[in-house]
C-alpha cells in the first residue's frame, strides 16, 4: 500500500504530536513534504515460532514486562508479535503512544480481552466496566466517574477508608509482635486484604473483616480466585482456541475463578439489598454513601450491578497491594528518602493523627513516592488500544483497524533518555522535572476517557494508608540485601515475598 | 427477591433518604442526577446581572459567546450552550483527560483560582500547552471574569486533517 502526504505549514505543532523520526525532515522543508508510509508487513518482530518459544519454554509469560525492554533494544520503538492466535502492535516510545491515545476516538477500546468477554458470555452474565464497549460502557463510564473520579465526591470517602486504615495498622502491630524481630512477613498478602476490605467499604459501606486476627475463609478464597483468574487470563489467550480442548485445565480453572468472583460480589450486594427493605417494612430511614447504592439509583439492571460490582471489587485489590508493597519496599531501601517523608508528614499533621484528604493534599513528596513507585513497578505493565473504525498512522507506520495496539509502558517508564538513572527510585525526580521529562513516559493510569476509574480513590486510599503506617512505624528491610523484582501475572507483582520489619516510631 | 422490585426498592429508598440526608450528603445524592437538576434550586434568585459572559475563540479562529452563572465551570458552560468545539471535555469533567484545555489572557489567568496536582497532572498532557492553560472543567465562573476571552488551542486533529492523504502521487 502506498500512501503519500502532504503536509502544510505545521512542523512546530508536529514535533510534539509525531516522533522525531519523521518530524526531522519537516523542519528542513516546511512546506512540502512527501513521504511513504510503511506497512505491517514491513515491520520487524519475532517469528511466531521464537515468540512462542520464549513465551512457553522461557518463562516469557512471567516476563512479558523484560520482554518488552528486549524486543525494543532489538527492534526499535515498535514492534510487531503474535501473542498466541493475536497479531499485536508494540509501541515503547511515549511520542508513539501518544499519537495511538489521541486517535483513540469517542469509545476506546483497551482491547478484546476475549477470554473475560467470553466468560461472561458462556455464564448469562453482563458486562462490567472493564468488559463493555461502545455505548454501553459509555453509559456506565458516565455513572461511575461521576461518583469516583471527580476529586469533591472521592473526598467524602476519607473517613470510610481511614476506618479501614485504623485496622490495617492494628493489623500490622498483631502480624509484626507474632515476630521477634517485629518482621511482617509477606506485606503483600496483607495489603491484599486491605485492599479487598477497602473497596468493599467503598462499595457496599459494610466491612467484610478482612484484617480481622482471624481472616474470614472467604475473603482467602476471594483473593486466590483473583490471582489465579490472572494467570490464567495470559495462558488462555495466548493458546489457540484448538489447545483448549487438549487441554482443558486452565478455561476451566479460569471459569471456576470467576464464577466465585461473581457469587462473593452477588452475596453482598444481595445482603445489602436484605438489609435496605428491612430498615424500609420497618419504617426506618435509608442512607447511604456507597457506590452500590448510587448504581441503583442509575436504573442499572440487578445484572449489569453485578458485573461491574465484581469488576471493580477486583479491581481494588492487586492494584491497592502492589503499590502500597513496593512503596514500602523500596523506602526500606532507601531510609534518607523514608525520614524525609516521615518529617514532611508530621509537619503537616503535628498533633493530629489521622490524615485526611486536605493533609494529603500538601504532602508533595509523598505524591511524589507514589509516583515514582509507579513509574518503577507500573500495576499495568501495557495498556492497550484497538482503533475499531478506521486505520490510524503511528510514527512510519499505518496500523489497519481492528489490530491490537500494545502500548509498552514498564519499557518507556524505565527508559534512560526520560528518566536518568532509570532503575533507581529517586522520588525528587517530580519535584523538579528533568529537562528530558515526557508527560507520556510514566502514564501509570492510563489517560482519557478509558483511564483507570478508581485512580483517585486509589490514589487517596494509597496516600491515606502511607501517611498512617509511616506515623506509626519506621519500616526497614527484613534482611539487608534481600531484593525482590517484579513478574508479570497479567498485572506487574513481586516475584517473592516482601518481608519487612516495623519498628515503633 | 425479583430483580426489577430490588431496583425499585432501592430507588425508593434512595428517594426517601435523599430528603433526610445532612446538606453535605445531599449534594453528592443531586449529583447523582443530571447537572441541571444540580443548579435547578438556585437560579430563582438569579436575574440576568449575574450571568457571567464568555466568549471562545475557535480553532478556526470563531468567536462564540455564551454565557454561564457564577460558579459554572467553563465545561458546563460549553455543555449548556451546546458550543460546537469538537472534542470538547471527553472524559465529563472528571479530570481524566485534557480535551477541554483552554488558553487565558495573562491577566485573566491571574486570577484565576489556584490550579491542583491533579489538574496539573492531566495538563501536562495537554496537546499545544502554553504558560497561561488550564482545564475548563477546573474554572468556576465568578464575577471578575466577565467578558474574558479564552482561546480553544489547535488540537492534533487539527494537524492530522492539515495531512491531505491520498493513494497514488
Amino acid at each position: 500500500m502506498t500512501q503519500t502526504i502532504k503536509l502544510a505549514n505545521k512542523a512546530s505543532l508536529l514535533a510534539r504530536c509525531f516522533p522525531e523520526s519523521w518530524a526531522e525532515p519537516l523542519f528542513k522543508s516546511q512546506s512540502r513534504v512527501v513521504k511513504t508510509h510503511k506497512t505491517m508487513a514491513e515491520m520487524p518482530g519475532p517469528s511466531t515460532l521464537s515468540f512462542l518459544t520464549d513465551l512457553f519454554c522461557k518463562k516469557g509469560l512471567s516476563r512479558l514486562h523484560e520482554l518488552q525492554m528486549e524486543s525494543k533494544a532489538k527492534y526499535g520503538p515498535i514492534w510487531k508479535a503474535s501473542f498466541g492466535p493475536i497479531l499485536t502492535v508494540n509501541v515503547a516510545d511515549p511520542s508513539l503512544i501518544e499519537q495511538v491515545l489521541r486517535q483513540e476516538g469517542k469509545h476506546p477500546i483497551r482491547s478484546d480481552l476475549s477470554s473475560w468477554k467470553d466468560y461472561r458470555v458462556s455464564r448469562g452474565h453482563s458486562y462490567g466496566l472493564l468488559t463493555a464497549e461502545g455505548e454501553e460502557w459509555q453509559k456506565i463510564r458516565s455513572i461511575l466517574g461521576k461518583h469516583m473520579l471527580k476529586p469533591k465526591e472521592v473526598e467524602a470517602y476519607t473517613g470510610t477508608l481511614n476506618e479501614v486504615v485504623s485496622d490495617l495498622i492494628g493489623r500490622l502491630e498483631h502480624q509484626r509482635n507474632l515476630h521477634e524481630q517485629r518482621v511482617v512477613k509477606d506485606v503483600a498478602g496483607e495489603f491484599y486484604k486491605f485492599g479487598l476490605e477497602g473497596i468493599s467499604s467503598v462499595l457496599f459501606e459494610s466491612r467484610i473483616g478482612c484484617l480481622e486476627p482471624k481472616v474470614p475463609k472467604e475473603t482467602e478464597t476471594f483473593i486466590s480466585s483473583i490471582n489465579t483468574m490472572f494467570v490464567m487470563t495470559l495462558l488462555t489467550m495466548a493458546m489457540p482456541k484448538i489447545l483448549h480442548r487438549i487441554f482443558p485445565k486452565p478455561w476451566q480453572k479460569f471459569c471456576e475463578s470467576w464464577d466465585y468472583m461473581f457469587a462473593f460480589a452477588k452475596g453482598h450486594i444481595d445482603k445489602r439489598m436484605a438489609e435496605i427493605s428491612e430498615k424500609i417494612s420497618h419504617g426506618e430511614k435509608v442512607e447511604g454513601k456507597y457506590l452500590t447504592y448510587y448504581l441503583a439509583q442509575e436504573k442499572l439492571s440487578m445484572k449489569s450491578i453485578y458485573g461491574n460490582v465484581t469488576e471493580l471489587l477486583l479491581a481494588g485489590v492487586d492494584t491497592i497491594s502492589s503499590t502500597l508493597s513496593w512503596s514500602l519496599y523500596e523506602l526500606s531501601r532507601h531510609p534518607q528518602v523514608q525520614a524525609n517523608l516521615y518529617k514532611e508528614i508530621m509537619a503537616t499533621m503535628k498533633d493530629n493523627p489521622i490524615p485526611t484528604a486536605a493533609d494529603v493534599a500538601k504532602m508533595p513528596l509523598l505524591k511524589a513516592v507514589m509516583k515514582e513507585t509507579l513509574r518503577l513497578y507500573p500495576v499495568i505493565p501495557s495498556n492497550a488500544r484497538v482503533i475499531s473504525d478506521r486505520d490510524i498512522q503511528v510514527g512510519d507506520y499505518l496500523i489497519p483497524k481492528k489490530t491490537l495496539i500494545s502500548l509498552c509502558q514498564y519499557a518507556t517508564s524505565r527508559d534512560e533518555k526520560y528518566f536518568s538513572n532509570p532503575n533507581s527510585f529517586q522520588p525528587e525526580r517530580w519535584l523538579h522535572k528533568e529537562d528530558s521529562h515526557h508527560p507520556y513516559a510514566s502514564i501509570p493510569f492510563g489517560f482519557g476517557k478509558r483511564s483507570c476509574v478508581g485512580r483517585r480513590i486509589a490514589e487517596l486510599e494509597v496516600y491515606l494508608a502511607l501517611a498512617r503506617i509511616l506515623m506509626h512505624f519506621e519500616v526497614k528491610p527484613a534482611q539487608e540485601g534481600h531484593a525482590v523484582k517484579p513478574m508479570t501475572r497479567t498485572l506487574l507483582v513481586p516475584e517473592k515475598e516482601i518481608s519487612l520489619q516495623f519498628l515503633s516510631r | 427477591m425479583a430483580t426489577s422490585s430490588a431496583v425499585n426498592l432501592l430507588l425508593r429508598a434512595a428517594v426517601a433518604s435523599c430528603h433526610r440526608l445532612p446538606s453535605t450528603f445531599r449534594g453528592v445524592a443531586r449529583l447523582g442526577s443530571p447537572g441541571r437538576f444540580f443548579h435547578a434550586s438556585a437560579p430563582a434568585r438569579l436575574s440576568s446581572e449575574d450571568k457571567i459572559t464568555v466568549h471562545f475563540i475557535t480553532r478556526d479562529g470563531d468567536k462564540l459567546t455564551a454565557q454561564g452563572k457564577v460558579g459554572d465551570s467553563l465545561l458546563d458552560v460549553v455543555v449548556n450552550n451546546n458550543l460546537d468545539i469538537d472534542g470538547f471535555g471527553a472524559c465529563e469533567g472528571t479530570l481524566a483527560c485534557s480535551t477541554c484545555h483552554l488558553i487565558f489572557e495573562e491577566d485573566v489567568f491571574k486570577k484565576l483560582d489556584a490550579i491542583t496536582d491533579e489538574e496539573l497532572d492531566m495538563l501536562d498532557l495537554a496537546y499545544g500547552l502554553t504558560e497561561t492553560s488550564r482545564l475548563g472543567c477546573q474554572i468556576c465562573l465568578q464575577r471578575s471574569l466577565n467578558n474574558m476571552v479564552v482561546r480553544v488551542p489547535e488540537s492534533s486533529a487539527d494537524v492530522r486533517q492539515s495531512v491531505d492523504i491520498g493513494k497514488n502521487p
